[in-house]
């Protein structure tokens, strides 16, 4: 079997296209599950039932079912329940904020639980509202109880976006799929395809750990 | 048994009443925490709560800001019920301050961002006011030179010192402090302690549950002994310290080894 490295290098730019597309999904979908994250925990922690109970099921629905469904649910369904035919890339954002929330809804759910009770009570008997006291006390030092875990999540949902390759974002893993099955230099791009992954992935992982023993020790 | 001070000569004019507890009762499942307590506290009093652990003291002065829901009764501050509606609540809250036995700093203020929270978020000070009125208040409980600092680089003491900074930036008519030396290191007892007798002397209404029967003697002006959620025995501090009316309340001193 001979080689032909050739490919990678005639196939740069569009390799470097996907990368930016992969940077630019795994940017998107931290920018809103992180919010919509904090969102849902506190929806769980509602004194009002039907709203804790429908949060816990979208939760523990999205921790259980494999991502690739939930790319592929959200291609075909997404269009029928809005009637808005969506772009694969938003498809891809949709799909994987839809995952992603549900996990950073229970990192800030355990960061939250993890602040005792009289913070808060310590804002209450200034006058504060409970949100007041959520925003000012509460939040602030759980975001750094959480700030390990989140990268964390960082990290496993760079590689996860290749998933929505299967619905033809051209994203870096579909870019060089792509380019396989037309060259037919498997072994070429799915190295040149690795190589790209763990160059981009291993500095994000060394500022995890970095992260880690900056913030990861607690009080 | 009465509620008007002592000490105070008959057919004075009695300051107002500023905090009223009315038949107070607190249930958790089949413990009885307060089991219908009656108190007044007026205008400029110190008013001390005694009494064995567990006895419904800390349970009534979280009472007294909502913190702790009653199971019946009533408090009224400055005549006002405290009321199921938040912010009829909060609004009494931001007249009242309060001190924790654990303090319960914001760690990831430093004394002065901890003491210039309450004034910005709730009453919409700006921050040069807020930080001048802080940085008063850090030299008025001694801790000018921490004020950068962070509260797990303070002491016990000196924490609980910018908690009562903290409370006081509210401008409260009435401070509750709960055991608020409880949680110290013996050495620094004493500086909490001489913050709150001053502000005593500046005439601050003040609620403070205690087991510092010293600080109760020297400072109070009335002090209350509770048993079992009930008020038991109150007089001005001579009479609880030197003449017990009842069994219960000699029965707690004796238990503190307190001789008179």
């Amino acid at each position: 079997m001979t080689f032909d490295w050739a490919i990678i290098w005639q196939s740069m730019g569009a390799l470097w296209q996907g990368a930016l597309v992969t940077i630019a999904l795994t940017v998107l979908t931290m920018l809103l599950s992180v919010p919509l994250g904090i969102v849902v925990a506190l929806l769980r922690e509602s004194s009002l039932k039907p709203v804790s109970a429908l949060a816990t099921a979208y939760v523990e629905l999205m921790r259980n079912v494999p991502i690739i469904l939930v790319v592929y649910w959200a291609f075909y369904v997404l269009p029928i329940l809005t009637g808005i035919g969506f772009s694969p890339f938003l498809t891809g954002v949709v799909a994987l904020v839809l995952n992603n929330t549900a996990y950073n809804s229970e990192t800030f759910r355990s960061g939250i639980r993890s602040i005792r009770k009289g913070q808060t009570e310590a804002g209450l008997a200034l006058g504060m509202s409970e949100g007041q006291a959520f925003r000012k006390i509460v939040l602030p030092q759980a975001w750094r109880r959480v700030l390990p875990i989140l990268a964390t999540t960082w990290v496993t949902l760079f590689k996860d976006t290749s998933l929505v390759s299967v619905i033809a974002v051209g994203d870096l893993a579909h870019t060089a799929l792509q380019i396989r099955s037309q060259s037919f230099r498997v072994i070429e791009m799915l190295t040149a395809m690795a190589a790209i992954y763990w160059l981009l992935g291993y500095p994000q992982a060394k500022i995890v750990d970095w992260i880690h023993r900056k913030y990861g020790v607690t009080e | 048994m009465t509620d008007m001070p002592a000490n105070l000569p008959k057919g004075s004019a009695l300051p107002e009443v500023v905090i009223e507890y009315r038949d107070v009762r607190k249930q958790y499942g089949d413990f009885t925490a307060l089991a219908g307590v009656n108190l007044e506290v007026r205008r400029g009093q110190v008013v001390c709560l005694i009494g064995p652990s567990g006895s419904g003291k800390s349970t009534l002065l979280r009472c007294t800001n909502g913190l702790e829901t009653m199971t019946s009764g009533e408090v009224y501050f400055d005549g006002m019920p405290l009321s199921k509606d938040p912010r009829k609540t909060r609004l009494i809250r931001q007249r009242m301050g309060m001190v924790f036995q654990n303090f319960e700093l914001f760690p990831h203020k430093t004394a002065l961002g901890n003491i210039m929270m309450g004034p910005m978020t709730v009453l919409g000070l700006s921050e040069e006011k807020a930080r001048a009125r802080a940085e008063a208040l850090l030299a008025k409980v001694g801790l000018s030179e921490k004020a950068g600092n962070y509260p797990a680089n303070l002491s016990g003491g000196q924490q609980q010192r910018v908690a009562i900074a903290r409370a006081l930036a509210m401008e409260p008519e009435v401070m509750l402090f709960d055991e608020p030396t409880s949680a110290l290191d013996p050495e620094t007892i004493g500086e909490v302690l001489n913050v709150m007798k001053r502000l005593a002397d500046d005439g601050m209404t003040m609620v403070v549950v205690t087991h510092e029967m010293t600080f109760a003697r020297r400072v109070a002006d009335h002090v209350v002994v509770f048993a079992n959620g009930q008020i038991v025995e109150q007089g001005p501090p001579q009479q609880i310290f030197d003449a017990p009316e009842t069994a219960r309340t000699r029965d707690f001193l004796s238990h503190l080894g307190w001789d008179g």
